[in-house]
C-alpha cells in the first residue's frame, strides 16, 4: 500500500520525461522554434498577464511582478551577481529568490533539484563540463531561440562581443565525440580561467631564475625552489585529489599542449587514447613534476590548498587558473600579495602551439522551467555589457567573458597591477578552450584518471601499465553511453 | 501520593533499588485497564512516522532494479543486471574489505579507549571531574566540519601538526596523502570524535555500579584487573554492547569523514562502500548502479545489529540476574 | 595524553577564529588577535538566521521524538503483545539506515509533497536520528518501575493520566534528559539531509560553516568562528545537564 503511493509518485515523473523527450524528438533539432513548454506565456501565478511571447519590442518591464528561483555557487562569481540584484529587480520588476551553496556541495544539489524536474530552480550556476550530462538528459533549455529572437533579447546584448573560444565552450550537438562549439546554445558564460603559470617574483629572485618556458624547466626550477621559503616549502603546487578537478587544471593544459588526446572516434565508436604513447609520457612527466617539485601530500590537494600555499609563500609556482595571480595576489589577501606573476603554461613539445585548457562558469536555464522568459531576463542582464564591465571593474570578475571590457582603461588599469596577467591573457586567448572531447560520462572517466594519477604518482602502479588499465575501464565505461 | 507508600518523588532514584527488585514485569498479569489494542495506538504516532520515512527503501529496491541514471530522460528495467555487476567487480570486494576494515579499527579503538578513559575519570578528584565535563566537546563538532580542522593542521606546508612534528625530526608523515597511513588518518579523526560517546556511555555504567561487592574484593584482596574482569566488566556488560551496537553501525556506513578527507583516494585506497556508492550516484550520476552497494550495506547492518541486540538482551538478563 | 588529544584540536579552532586570514598560515602561536571574524559573522542578520533555524529545527525534532517516543517506549517496556520484540527492533534499526539509501527517494518525494526545504521536513527525517535513541533508553526506564506503583495509584482513584505524569514521568526524567541531549547532539549536527533535502530558506548553522569555503579563498579563521558559535548550545546544555548525562545513561540501560 505504502509502495504503490510512492509508485504514484514516479509515474507522473516518468510521464514527464517521456512527454519532453518525445517533443523534442518532434521537433527534430531545428532550433529555431521554441519547444511548447517554453512559452511563458502559460506560467500560472504570474501577478499580470504575460504577452504572448511572439512579436512585440523587447521590454525590460515585460514580466514586471514575476518571481525566479536561482541557484548560485559559491564564488565572487555570483557574488557580483547578488550584489547587483537590487538593479536588476527595480530595472524588470522581476523578484529574484536565490541559494548559494559551497563549491563542495553545490552539483550534489543542483543534480538533484534538476532532476525533480519541477521548474525549481530556473536559472543556475553551471560548469560547462556539466551541460555534456545536462543536455542530453534534457534538464536545460537551449538558447538560440531566445537569442535570435529580438521581441525577448535586447538589441544591445551583442553577442559577437564574447570570446568565441569561451562562447563555443557551451555549445555541443549532444554527439559524444563531437567537438564543442557546434550545435545549440546551452548556457551563457558568466567568467572563465584558463591553466597558466602562476609565480612568486621573490621566489625566482631567490635563485635567479625566470619563469619556466618548458615543461622540462619547470620541473628543473621547481625542484630546485623547494624549501625556498623555509620548512614545508616547495616549488610547484598542482591539484591531486581523487577528483574530475585534478584533470583539467595545469595537467590537462600539458596534455594538451604534448599532442596527446583524450578520445577519437573509431567506427563510430568512442574509443580512450589514454593509452597512446604520448599521453603515457606526459602523464610520467607529471608524476615527476608531483614528485620532485610538487607538495608532499599532493592527494590532497584542492584548488584551495594549492591557491592558499602560494599565497602564504609556502609554494614557488602554481600551474593553475590565472585567476590565483589575482586572488590571492590583491592587495591585503595574502601574505604574498604583491609577488605574484603570470606566464603562459610552459611548453611540452616543440612545434605545438602554447594554449589553455579552460573552465567556464556559465549560467544555464531549467528545461522545465515555468518562467523562462523571465529568466532570459535575468541570463541577458548579468552576462550583458552592464554587468560585465561593472563585475570586471567594480566586483571580482576578472575574467570578462566579452572583448569590449579588455578594452576597457579602467579594467586594464586594475589589472596592470599584475604584471603579466594581461599579456599571458593575449598570449593564449586564441588557444584557449576546452580540451576535453565532450561526452556524458565526463565526471565518470576523468574521476577514475584522477584515481589512476594518484596510483602512479604515489607508486602503487607504473605509469604505462596503469594508463593502458584506465583506458579499458574508460572504454568500457563510454560503451555504456545510451544512444538517445 | 503518600498513600501510596513511595518516597518523596523529588528524590526520583531513591526506589529505584525497590523497583528493580521487584519481580519483572512480563510476571505480572496484565492490569485490567491495559485493553489489548492500546499498545499499538500508542505506537502508532511513532510508527507512522517513521514508517512514512520507510517508503525510500521500497523506492530504493525499485530502482536497483533499473538503469535510473541523472544522465538520461528514461530508464528501463534491467534485472539483476546492477547487482551482478556490482558483485562481478574486483572493487566491489575491495570496498568491502575497505568498509569492514574502516569499521573494525575505529570501534575497536574508540572501545578500548572509551573504556579505559572511562575508568581513569571514575574517581571523584577535581581534575576528572572538569574533565569529564569538557572532554566529551569533541562530540558537538560535526564530522565534516572536525575533518576539516584536522586536515588543516595536518597539512603539510601550513598545519600546525606538521610543523610540530618536523620540529621533533619527523618530515615524512602524509596522513591522508600517503597510501601507506591513509587509513590510519581516517580511523584516528573517527576516534577524535566519537570516543565521548563510548566514554559516557561506559562512565553511565561504572557510575551505577554498587558499592558492595567491590568492597568485598578489596577485602578479599583481589588484583585490580581481576576485579575488573570478573566483576565491572560483566556489570558494565549491557551498557558497553550498546555502544558497541550503536559504533559499529554508524561506522560501518561512515561516509563524511572519508570523502572530507581523501575523497575515497589515493588510488582506491578508501574506497569504502558509502564512498563506492556516493561516485556512482552523484558523480557518475548512476542512480541504478550506486543503490546495491548501498542496500547491500543496510542488509549486512540490518543483520548484525540483530544479533547484536540478541547478545545484549542475554548478557542484560545476566547483569541483572547476578 | 588523551585530553590533549581531544582538546587540542578545539583549542586550535578557537585559536583561529581569532586569526586574521593573512596571518592564517605564517603565524601559530603569536598573531595579533582579532574579533574581525565575528564581527564579520554578525555584520548580516545571515548567521543569526541560520542559528535560529538549527534551533528550531533541532528543538522541534527532539521535542517531537519525546512525544511520540515517551508513549512508544512506554508500550514497548509496559505491555506485551504480538511482536513487541521486533518492532522494538525496527525503531532501532532506523537508526541505522544509510543516509544515502533514504535521501534521494525522499528527495523526490519532498519536491512532491511540499516538504522540500521546510522545517517541518527536515524535523520529520530527523526522526531518523533522533527517535531511536530516545525510545531504546527510555525503554529500560520504563522496564525499571513497578507496574506496581501504577497499580497501586490507580487503585487510590488517579487516573491513567495522572499516574504517568506524577509518578512515571519524575522517574524518567534523568533519562529522558540525556537522551534528549545526545539526540540533540546528532540532530544538531547533521550534515547530509540538511544539506539536500533544504538550504534555501531552512538552512542550519553545520551547512552554513562550510560558505566560508569561497572560491576565492577558504575563510578559515571565519568558519572557526562559525563553528565555535554553533558549538555554544550544545556546550552550554551538557555542561547545564552533566549530573544527568552520565546518571541519566546509566540507570536506564543497566538494570533489566
Amino acid at each position: 500500500m505504502k509502495k504503490s503511493r510512492a509508485m504514484k509518485s514516479i509515474i507522473p515523473l516518468v510521464v514527464t520525461a517521456l512527454l519532453v523527450f518525445l517533443s523534442a524528438c518532434s521537433s527534430g533539432g531545428q532550433s529555431s522554434s521554441p519547444s511548447p513548454s517554453a512559452s511563458g506565456g502559460a506560467s500560472p501565478g504570474a501577478s499580470s498577464p504575460q504577452p504572448a511571447s511572439d512579436g512585440g519590442a523587447f521590454d525590460w518591464k515585460k514580466h514586471s511582478g514575476g518571481q525566479i528561483n536561482v541557484m548560485l555557487n559559491q564564488h565572487p562569481y555570483a557574488e557580483a551577481i547578488i550584489a547587483r540584484l537590487p538593479q536588476f529587480e527595480e530595472l524588470t520588476g522581476i523578484k529574484v529568490n536565490y541559494s548559494i551553496t559551497p563549491e563542495e556541495n553545490y552539483f550534489d544539489k543542483l543534480t538533484t533539484a534538476l532532476n525533480a524536474r519541477n521548474g525549481n530552480p530556473d536559472v543556475f550556476m553551471t560548469g560547462s563540463y556539466q551541460l555534456w550530462e545536462y543536455a542530453p538528459a534534457d534538464y536545460i533549455q537551449e538558447l538560440d531561440s531566445f537569442l535570435n529572437d529580438p521581441s525577448k533579447t535586447d538589441s544591445g546584448y551583442d553577442i559577437n562581443d564574447i570570446f568565441k573560444g569561451i562562447l563555443d565552450g557551451d555549445r555541443w550537438d549532444l554527439v559524444p565525440g563531437h567537438a564543442v562549439g557546434t550545435g545549440s546554445l546551452w548556457a551563457l558564460p558568466l567568467g572563465f580561467e584558463s591553466n597558466v603559470l602562476i609565480y612568486n617574483k621573490r621566489a625566482l629572485e631567490s635563485i635567479g631564475a625566470q619563469p619556466p618556458k618548458t615543461f622540462d624547466e619547470l620541473i628543473e626550477i621547481g625542484e630546485k625552489l623547494n624549501g625556498w621559503n623555509g620548512e614545508g616549502s616547495y616549488g610547484v603546487a598542482v591539484r591531486g585529489t581523487r577528483s574530475w578537478a585534478t584533470i583539467h587544471p595545469g595537467y590537462m593544459s600539458a596534455f594538451s599542449m604534448s599532442g596527446a588526446k583524450d578520445f577519437e572516434i573509431q567506427d563510430g565508436k568512442l574509443v580512450s587514447k589514454l593509452d597512446s604513447p604520448e599521453a603515457i609520457e606526459i602523464t610520467k612527466k607529471f608524476a615527476e613534476l608531483v614528485k620532485r617539485a610538487g607538495p608532499k601530500d599532493w592527494t590532497n590537494y584542492t584548488w584551495y590548498q594549492a591557491s592558499s600555499d602560494l599565497g602564504a609563500g609556502k609554494a614557488a609556482m602554481a600551474f593553475d587558473a590565472d585567476i590565483f595571480a589575482i586572488f590571492q595576489g590583491s592587495e591585503g589577501a595574502s601574505q604574498e600579495a604583491g609577488n605574484l606573476g603570470t606566464a603562459p603554461p610552459p611548453i611540452v613539445k616543440e612545434g605545438q602551439p602554447v594554449g589553455a585548457n579552460e573552465w567556464i562558469w556559465s549560467i544555464a536555464m531549467n528545461q522545465s522551467s515555468k518562467k523562462k522568459d523571465a529568466a532570459w531576463l535575468f541570463m541577458q542582464y548579468f552576462t550583458g555589457k552592464e554587468h560585465t564591465l561593472w563585475g570586471a571593474t567594480q566586483a571580482k570578475v576578472f575574467n570578462p567573458i566579452r572583448q569590449s571590457v579588455w578594452e576597457d582603461p579602467d579594467f586594464l588599469a586594475r589589472i596592470s597591477k599584475f604584471p603579466g596577467y594581461y599579456q599571458t591573457f593575449r598570449a593564449v586567448i586564441d588557444n584557449t578552450s576546452i580540451k576535453f572531447t565532450p561526452q556524458p560520462e565526463f565526471f565518470n572517466t576523468t574521476t577514475e584518471w584522477a584515481a589512476a594519477l594518484q596510483d602512479i604518482v604515489t607508486g602503487q602502479a607504473d605509469a604505462e601499465s596503469r594508463m593502458k588499465q584506465l583506458a579499458k575501464d574508460i572504454n568500457e565505461r563510454v560503451s555504456r553511453i545510451r544512444v538517445q | 501520593m503518600s498513600s501510596i507508600g513511595r518516597p518523596d518523588p523529588s528524590v526520583p532514584f531513591a526506589d529505584l533499588a525497590n523497583a528493580s527488585a521487584t519481580p519483572n514485569s512480563d510476571k505480572i498479569p496484565p492490569i485490567p485497564f491495559m485493553r489489548k489494542a492500546r499498545p499499538y495506538l500508542i505506537l502508532a504516532p511513532a510508527l507512522l512516522l517513521t514508517i512514512g520515512i520507510l517508503i525510500p527503501f521500497f523506492i530504493s529496491i525499485y530502482y536497483s532494479l533499473t538503469n535510473y541514471s541523472f544522465k538520461y530522460k528514461d530508464y528501463s528495467f534491467v534485472g539483476l543486471e546492477n547487482w551482478t555487476q556490482m558483485l562481478t567487480d574486483p572493487l566491489f570486494w575491495h570496498s568491502v574489505w575497505v568498509t569492514l576494515q574502516y569499521a573494525f579499527f575505529s570501534t575497536g579503538v574508540e572501545m578500548l579507549l572509551g573504556i579505559g578513559i572511562a575508568l581513569m575519570l571514575n574517581q571523584d578528584t577535581r581534575l576528572s571531574k572538569a574533565l569529564r565535563m569538557v572532554l566529551i566537546f569533541p562530540l558537538m563538532i560535526a564530522p565534516v566540519i572536525a575533518t576539516l580542522i584536522w586536515q588543516l593542521m595536518t597539512n603539510n606546508s601550513v598545519g600546525v601538526i606538521a610543523y610540530a612534528l618536523r620540529s621533533i625530526g619527523i618530515d615524512n608523515f602524509l596522513w591522508g596523502a600517503d597510501p601507506k597511513t591513509a587509513m590510519f588518518s581516517v580511523v584516528l579523526i573517527d576516534v577524535w570524535v566519537n570516543t565521548p560517546f563510548v566514554i559516557v556511555l561506559v562512565l553511565a555504567g561504572l557510575r551505577s555500579l554498587p558499592k558492595a561487592p567491590f568492597e568485598s574484593a578489596m577485602v578479599d584482596g583481589g588484583s585490580a584487573w581481576f576485579t575488573f574482569k570478573t566483576l565491572t566488566l560483566p556489570m558494565i556488560k549491557p551498557l558497553l554492547l550498546i555502544a558497541l551496537l550503536f559504533r559499529i553501525m554508524i561506522s560501518l556506513q561512515e561516509f563524511s569523514i572519508i570523502f572530507a578527507l581523501t575523497r575515497g583516494g589515493p588510488g582506491d585506497t578508501l574506497m569504502s562502500l558509502p564512498l563506492t556508492a556516493y561516485n556512482e550516484a552523484f558523480t557518475y550520476k548512476e542512480l541504478g548502479t550506486a543503490l546495491p552497494y548501498m542496500l547491500i550495506l543496510w542488509v549486512f547492518i540490518y543483520i548484525l545489529s540483530y544479533y547484536l541486540i540478541r547478545y545484549w538482551s542475554r548478557a542484560q538478563k545476566n547483569a541483572s540476574g547476578s | 595524553m588523551y585530553a590533549l588529544f581531544a582538546l587540542f584540536p578545539l583549542f586550535w579552532m578557537l585559536l583561529i577564529s581569532f586569526k586574521h586570514d593573512r596571518e592564517m598560515f605564517n603565524t601559530i602561536f603569536v598573531f595579533h588577535p582579532t574579533l574581525e571574524n565575528y564581527r564579520v559573522l554578525f555584520s548580516t542578520g545571515e548567521y543569526i538566521g541560520y542559528f535560529m533555524n538549527n534551533v528550531f529545527v533541532s528543538v522541534g525534532a527532539v521535542l517531537l521524538s519525546l512525544v511520540v517516543g515517551v508513549p512508544a517506549a512506554y508500550a514497548l517496556a509496559r505491555f506485551d503483545f504480538k511482536g513487541k520484540e521486533d518492532l522494538a527492533f525496527t525503531f532501532l534499526s532506523f537508526r541505522f539506515a544509510p543516509e544515502m539509501l533514504v535521501i534521494l527517494p525522499l528527495f523526490l518525494i519532498y519536491q512532491r509533497i511540499g516538504l522540500y526545504d521546510t522545517a517541518f521536513g527536515l524535523i520529520w527525517v530527523f526522526q531518523l536520528i533522533s527517535l531511536p535513541f530516545i525510545i531504546w533508553i527510555l525503554r529500560g526506564y520504563f522496564e525499571d518501575i513497578s507496574p506496581e506503583i501504577e497499580h497501586a495509584a490507580r487503585v487510590d482513584g488517579y487516573s491513567w493520566w495522572r499516574v504517568f505524569l506524577k509518578i512515571n514521568m519524575p522517574l524518567i526524567k534523568p533519562g529522558m534528559v540525556a537522551a534528549a541531549l545526545l539526540s540533540f547532539i546528532f540532530v544538531w549536527n547533521n550534515f547530509t539531509f540538511a544539506l539536500l533535502l533544504a538550504g534555501q530558506d531552512v538552512v542550519t548553522t553545520t551547512v552554513a560553516s562550510l560558505k566560508y569555503i569561497s572560491s576565492d579563498t577558504v575563510h578559515y579563521g571565519q568558519m572557526a568562528a562559525a563553528v565555535t558559535i554553533s558549538a555554544l548550545p550544545e556546550v552550554i546544555l551538557a555542561l547545564l545537564i552533566q549530573k544527568h548525562l552520565v546518571r541519566g545513561l546509566s540507570m536506564g540501560a543497566v538494570k533489566g
